[in-house]
């Protein structure tokens, strides 16, 4: 009978352990589950951040600025462009 | 002292007649009720123990429950953000972008001179002014410098003074700036939307901020959530119709002309024939959204949507189709406008030159008034009516968009002759630019006045259909007219762009001064189409008091018109339908209004 409790005691000692064990390890997962999606919420940001100074640092006025201060360029007028129909253009490539 | 010594001797007396072993109190029989009536008691104050203990742990628990997680659970925000605003090809036009905000609590702050100096220096701000807000040691909250960009907070970030810190913010930035202000618009500190897009749609725009409540640990790490976590609804994304490229094009050529004429405003309006989309919404002058501050009311007004005025001869090719479409005449029917006038109940309405006998598509390309108004005497006054509301004048356009105007047409009943007469070329009603650019998509859509739409149409929806009001052939032969009106001969051979063939009608009128015509202020007009035989799209521009020697709508707003439409068709990939050679227009003739 003695022994029987001495192994129950045991076991029970063993499973408080585990349990305090498991505890610990599922709240240092969730520390960095948390973490990781903050992380993921940052990058998010920052990323709608970088769009939005890449979009700023290529707007329609800004591009056509340079396009003819800097590099001298022209707007394209019919004159100057060579029209392609698609069919005419497979027809070619064959 | 006789009273002390008494008193002594008294009490002495009395320990002497003390007797311990033999008190009448141990004596006395103790009465039974006493012993009952303290284990009485005492079972009755267990009772309301008990009862207590009851009521707090098991009856009204659900106090003492919240209380007990309070000390230790603590609520997060889940910021939404705010949808964006896009082109039709996913060009960021509006965006929130989270950004830092600078605070400190002043009285935690121990920073050295030279700190604060930098620090100062990095903001931007007078040392004097830090050092005074870091003085003050009696508030716990100050902010440094709200919604700062990244790389500075960073910076101040560097200098590790001890109690400054950031809270996140968002921050609406508008990419495009200045050349789609009046189309995104913008909205204030609390996200809120004040203009524009932001306004219309700020319902879907407008993000639900969600919340969680979290167990932290010592070191501030969540380390647990508690209950159900209630997660942030981002707001939704908004697709415009409007092309980014069309949009910043059109801003630029209306701004060069405004420049150029030394005028006090433009607009110009661009429309997606086969859809009703609307491309470009462009005013001059304009704001930048990002700093609004010493903003005037003139930058702000979205004039091609909130400006009427009247709308002059581009009224006459409605009068010409209406007379068409009635079989009341043929294109090629001769109109007699000698000598020049005509005299309905006594008031006369003269052509600015005399032309004598015109055909109507002549009537047309000259803009004669007197012609014009030959062809409206012979209409009801009801039937004029009702080809200008169903075209959208004196109608509040159909569009979410804030601001609109409804313009002026009164009801036919209250019209007199003479009225009707100068209603057929376009005076005693008003319109705005964007009515006037919708109107004309029933020339440019065979006879079908178009569903207009700021945001972009689905790709696999059918188009939209259009109101009837005009036969496809009448259509057709006003197209005609209006492509003789905008070539040699016509009053805006300056509209001619390389490459596409176009239509359109001109326009210039006295501005109204209260209730006379300015001598010497005008406006300036022109709507037309492009390419004439298939139109894809219609172009609206208006020049308001050009002051620079020149104020005819052909000189002023036609080229704006030429410039817009060619560089449109390219970006929408349409093949040009004529032939490419220098095109010399030397004589366009006088134009009249």
């Amino acid at each position: 009978m003695t022994r029987v409790n001495m192994l129950l005691v045991l076991a029970l000692i063993l499973s408080s352990l585990y349990l305090v064990r498991t505890a610990y390890d599922s709240r240092r997962l969730f520390t960095d589950l948390d973490r990781a999606k903050n992380e993921a919420a940052r990058l998010d940001t920052e990323q709608r951040r970088l769009e939005a100074e890449r979009q700023a640092a290529a707007t329609n006025l800004r591009v056509e600025r340079t396009a003819r201060e800097r590099l001298a360029m022209r707007n394209a007028t019919p004159a100057v462009t060579l029209y392609v129909s698609d069919s005419a253009a497979s027809g070619v490539a064959r | 002292m006789s009273w002390f010594r008494k008193l002594n001797r008294k009490a002495g007396a009395v320990s002497r007649g003390v007797s311990y072993s033999s008190s009448p109190l141990l004596a006395s029989k103790t009465p039974p009720w006493r012993s009952k009536f303290l284990v009485a008691m005492i079972g009755l104050g267990s009772v309301v123990l008990i009862g207590r203990a009851l009521s707090i742990q098991v009856v009204h628990n659900q106090f003492y429950l919240e209380q007990g997680e309070k000390r230790y659970a603590h609520e997060l925000d889940l910021p939404a953000s705010r949808g964006r605003i896009t082109d039709r090809h996913g060009a960021l036009l509006a965006t929130s972008v989270s950004v830092p905000s600078i605070w400190v609590i002043p009285k935690d702050v121990q920073a050295t001179r030279e700190q604060k100096r930098e620090l100062a220096k990095l903001l931007g701000l007078p040392y004097a002014e830090i050092d005074r807000k870091l003085a003050d040691t009696s508030s716990r909250f100050a902010w440094l410098q709200r919604q700062v960009d990244e790389p500075l907070w960073q910076q101040v970030k560097a200098l590790g003074i001890k109690g400054v810190y950031e809270t996140r913010e968002y921050r609406r930035k508008y990419p495009e700036g200045e050349a789609a202000a009046h189309l995104v618009g913008f909205t204030d500190t609390d996200d809120n939307g004040q203009e524009g897009i932001e306004l219309a749609f700020q319902r879907d725009l407008q993000g639900k901020d969600g919340s969680r409540v979290v167990v932290k640990d010592r070191l501030g790490r969540v380390v647990e959530n508690i209950g159900d976590q209630v997660e942030a609804v981002d707001g939704r994304n908004i697709e415009l119709a409007a092309d980014a490229k069309v949009q910043s094009y059109a801003y630029q050529r209306v701004r060069d002309a405004v420049l150029e004429h030394k005028a006090k405003a433009g607009s110009a309006v661009v429309i997606d024939v086969q859809s009703g989309e609307v491309l470009a919404l462009a005013n001059y002058p304009s704001f930048n959204p990002a700093d609004r501050r010493n903003l005037t009311g003139a930058q702000l007004r979205n004039r091609a949507l909130t400006d009427t005025f009247e709308p002059g001869s581009t009224m006459k090719p409605f009068i010409a189709a209406w007379a068409l479409d009635s079989g009341r005449v043929r294109p090629d029917t001769p109109i007699q406008t000698a000598p020049g006038s005509i005299t309905i109940t006594g008031s006369t309405i003269r052509d600015a030159h005399p032309h004598g006998v015109l055909t109507v598509a002549e009537v047309i390309q000259k803009s004669s008034n007197v012609g014009t108004v030959k062809m409206a005497m012979q209409m009801d006054r009801r039937e004029m009516w009702e080809l200008y509301s169903q075209v959208g004048f004196g109608q509040k356009p159909q569009l979410q968009f804030p601001g609109a105007v409804t313009g002026r047409l009164r009801p036919f009943k209250t019209w007199r002759p003479i009225e009707q007469a100068t209603m057929s070329y376009g005076y005693g009603l008003s319109t705005s630019l964007f009515q006037l650019a919708r109107a004309y998509t029933v020339f440019a859509h065979d006879g079908e006045v178009m569903p207009v739409s700021m945001l972009k149409q689905a790709a696999a929806a059918t188009p939209p259909a259009g109101l009837r009001v005009l036969k496809p052939e009448t259509a057709r032969a006003v197209r005609e007219m209006l492509r003789l009106a905008a070539g040699p001969g016509g009053t805006a051979p300056r509209a001619q762009t390389m490459g596409y063939s176009v239509g359109g009608k001109t326009g210039t009128a006295h501005k109204q001064e209260g209730k006379e015509y300015s001598s010497n202020k005008y406006r300036a007009w022109f709507v037309g189409m492009a390419p004439i035989d298939k139109p894809r799209i219609v172009v609206a521009v208006m020049v308001d008091e050009p002051t620079n020697g020149v104020y005819f709508g052909g000189d002023v707003a036609a080229p704006v018109f030429a410039q817009v439409v060619q560089q449109t068709l390219r970006t929408l990939g349409v093949a040009p339908d004529l032939d490419v050679k220098p095109q010399i227009m030397a004589n366009g003739v006088a134009e009249s209004f």
